[in-house]
């Protein structure tokens, strides 16, 4: 944890991210203004399943100055809805060769897939990104 | 208490998914796939079955006589008459997995009580062919279980009589005994397939058969069983004998274990109360949104000025839950002023999951209570922020 904070206080990205509520259990990984625990440079808006999420949004978020932005959905296979992080994973992929013509780097965005108890597993695979994104440099703002 | 005990084994349902995806790859968990591999295995059955069914002689002299003549003198015959038994029991094996699992991590409330109730009917069905294949052998185990189902059904009150001469062909065991009970099997497996469409029918790109590793792994175990541990008979029936135990197949004559304690009757109504329990569990607990811990954001509404009529969201919906209607009238946005046709949300199968809101490139699809509108202020906010601890 001790190592986490002091790699955020040097991290000037900020990140977006979308969580899914039959993803990863959110309790106790939230601070009260919905960003992450540790990482207060990522927010996280929490939706109904990965596959509410508009592509219009990801682009949004890059669009208003932030450095990545992510959607978190169940495992693949194990969607509540049945199929809503395939499609989502679909409309990433998409997402990103749209994203390369318009020369943003596509690794500004990932899909991430945890279930109930990989909290430990989401938290790493979200500060991986952001170490990923400091390297890319901060948002296109 | 009850509710405690079902979130208990939804997060144990769930945590031995992370057991196995430290083993296997994420999308090859075989616990996601358990209604394709029971697919599977019904395919195998229906195929061995056919083969079987060439062979088989439905009379009181020539069933055991033919099962035999299958098992010794077929090129083969023991292996699939063995990929016939064991593909049975991995079909049960696969469709209860199928059951607890959607139980207990919540798949079946609300819109989706349909796919509930048409599965417990698979299940009897499934239960009725299983049971009476073992009958059809016409061995000493066949004879203990036809007396034992005659007996539970006759104590059934007022139709209890009729109930065991439809079962047998008759007042007692006779030459049409046999052909009922091949009925009894075939007939039960071919209605799977129409129940099969129920069990589908509001559901768009159902998951049907399992990835490949898994069709090979299944087939593989079958024939390693059925060559291994080859199916048998026991000693053929004698009319008039009692013969006094006989080996349980646990999957489909559990409730012939009970009779050693009750009387067949009552195990009949013991399984028949539990198959009864099984259908209302989706009306059985009601409880608000609120109290499952959930944000009910209400159906998906369409907004009639923006819809194109694309159908994109149409293709999205994981429930069928949106019909595209000849559009009345034209949308407003310019986009939609030319449209042939309108989505339609059907409330009661929306379960308010807002795929069809990411699908929407117009947004003419809003959850009322999550709106786009709110959702790209929270996306700015987050965005612009200054880092807290940043500054």
């Amino acid at each position: 944890m001790a190592t986490r904070t002091e790699t955020t206080q040097a991290s000037p990205v900020r990140v977006v991210g979308f969580l899914c509520d039959w993803a990863v259990r959110s309790e106790g990984l939230l601070n009260p203004d919905d960003t992450l625990v540790g990482m207060p440079h990522v927010t996280v808006i929490r939706v109904p399943c990965s596959g509410f999420v508009k592509p219009g949004w990801l682009e949004l978020a890059l669009r208003s100055g932030a450095a990545g932005t992510f959607v978190c959905g169940c495992p693949m296979g194990d969607c509540l809805n049945r199929e809503g992080n395939w499609i989502m994973e679909d409309r990433i992929d998409q997402l990103r060769k749209r994203l390369a013509r318009q020369k943003v780097d596509p690794d500004r965005i990932a899909f991430f897939a945890y279930g109930l108890h990989d909290q430990q597993a989401f938290l790493d695979a979200v500060q991986a990104f952001v170490d990923r994104l400091r390297a890319l440099g901060g948002g296109k703002a | 208490m009850y509710r405690r005990l079902l979130t208990g084994l939804q997060s144990a349902t769930l945590r031995l998914d992370v057991g196995i995806q430290r083993v296997l790859p994420q999308d090859f968990n075989p616990l996601y796939y358990t209604g394709g591999l029971a697919n599977l295995f019904l395919t195998v059955l229906v195929v061995s079955g056919i083969l079987i069914f060439l062979y088989y002689e439905p009379s009181l002299e020539g069933a055991y006589a033919s099962v035999e003549f299958l098992t010794r003198d077929v090129p083969y015959g023991v292996v699939f008459r063995g990929i016939h038994r064991y593909a049975a029991d991995a079909y049960m094996v696969a469709i209860l997995l199928h059951l607890f699992r959607n139980w207990f991590t919540d798949r079946y409330r609300e819109a989706r009580d349909s796919q509930w109730l048409s599965g417990m009917v698979l299940l009897v069905f499934s239960g009725l062919a299983g049971f009476t294949g073992y009958l059809l052998v016409w061995d000493e185990r066949s004879q203990i279980l036809t007396s034992l189902t005659v007996q539970a059904l006759r104590s059934v009150p007022l139709v209890g009589n009729w109930l065991a001469e439809v079962f047998v062909g008759g007042p007692g065991v006779s030459d049409t005994t046999l052909p009922r009970f091949l009925f009894l099997h075939v007939g039960p497996a071919m209605a799977l397939y129409v129940l099969l469409w129920w069990h589908y029918v509001r559901l768009r790109h159902p998951k049907i058969w399992p990835p490949a590793v898994w069709v090979l792994f299944g087939l593989g175990l079958l024939f390693i069983l059925a060559s291994v541990l080859p199916a048998t008979s026991g000693r053929p029936a004698q009319p008039g004998a009692s013969p006094e135990g006989f080996a349980v197949d646990w999957f489909y004559l559990w409730p012939y274990v009970l009779a050693r304690w009750m009387a067949p009757g009552w195990a009949l109504a013991l399984v028949v109360a539990l198959l009864a329990y099984g259908m209302v569990i989706p009306y059985t607990l009601r409880e608000t949104p609120e109290e499952r811990g959930l944000r009910a954001l209400g159906q998906a509404v369409v907004v009639d000025e923006n819809c194109t009529g694309c159908e994109l969201c149409y293709y999205d919906c994981p429930y069928n839950a949106i019909y595209m209607v000849p559009s009345p009238a034209p949308g407003k946005s310019r986009a939609a002023a030319n449209r042939k046709l309108l989505a339609v949300v059907v409330d009661s199968r929306c379960v308010e999951c807002g795929i069809c809101i990411g699908a929407c490139p117009f947004e003419a699809l809003e959850l009322p209570r999550m709106l786009d509108r709110d959702v790209q202020q929270r996306i700015q906010r987050g965005a612009q922020a200054p880092a807290a601890a940043a500054t």
